[in-house]
């Protein structure tokens, strides 16, 4: 008997070291789709850093709270998102009840008057990275967020709600009214 | 602009985010064969997303890349 617990033990940890390095591994995997989010859900280059490095140390640290074969991207994301907010990003409380007069024509009708040419043709000339990326920082958090985690990471929306933590259907009315403002604010950038 | 217009406006976003019911959207698709003025919208749209999601594929450096590495616990 003595001899079976002696025996086992080692094995269970040799399995554990073994499990760890498949999480690590994996986990650094990930690490640029990570990054891409949270370069987005932040504003400058050096507070993403951070916020990616603090992410992975706690990942590495807490591996064990994470269930193999679930989603470990939505995993990573849910700690990146509470230590956003553990750092003072105040939830920002945007009134969903604001009225938002531009529908989803407006940013299409605009540029379609600007240049006088459809503005499909062409759109990547008309709209540069540069003005996209300060359109999308211009809008606010609690929408952005659900834009950059649906529409740049690829999250469905119920992980979407599971990481930012908030009902499926709140998530598709911020993504729906986001991507409105988000139009609005490319409009004010090209008829300039 | 035909009489469906204001109505496709506002089910562009769930008819490209596949979540219409079978109904609406094959009323949408319809209008859509036969309405350029809306179909121009919606091709524009998607050629929107394309480009959004092509603006923020920011790289991290390799000096992230090689940190986060170090943060590892079990250095093998």
């Amino acid at each position: 008997m003595s001899e079976a617990t002696s025996d086992s033990e080692p094995r269970q940890l040799a399995a554990e070291a073994r499990n760890r390095v498949r999480f690590e591994e994996e986990a650094l995997e990930l690490a640029d789709q990570v990054y891409r989010v949270a370069r987005r859900l932040v504003s400058s280059r050096e507070e993403a850093e951070d916020l990616v490095q603090e992410t992975y140390a706690r990942a590495f640290r807490s591996w064990q709270s994470y269930t193999p074969g679930t989603n470990m991207r939505a995993w990573l994301l849910r700690i990146l998102t509470n230590l956003n907010i553990d750092r003072g990003r105040k939830q920002q409380r945007t009134p969903d009840s604001q009225p938002l007069e531009e529908g989803d024509y407006f940013l299409y009708n605009r540029m379609e008057q600007t240049s006088g040419t459809p503005a499909e043709e062409r759109i990547d000339q008309k709209l540069s990275q540069d003005t996209i990326v300060t359109a999308l920082s211009a809008v606010p958090h609690d929408f952005r967020d659900v834009i950059v985690l649906v529409d740049i990471g690829d999250f469905s929306y119920a992980d979407a709600a599971q990481i930012l933590d908030i009902p499926v259907g709140t998530v598709m009315s911020r993504l729906h009214r986001g991507r409105r403002i988000l139009k609005r604010e490319l409009a004010e950038r090209v008829g300039a | 602009m035909g009489e469906y217009c204001e109505r496709c406006e506002e089910v562009m976003q769930p008819f490209l985010d596949r979540q219409l019911t079978s109904e609406e959207q094959g009323t949408a698709e319809a209008h859509l064969s036969e309405c350029a003025y809306c179909n121009a919208r919606y091709t524009f749209e998607n050629e929107l997303r394309v480009l959004v999601k092509k603006a923020c594929n920011e790289e991290m450096s390799p000096e992230l890349k090689a940190k986060l590495a170090s943060l590892k616990e079990t250095q093998a």
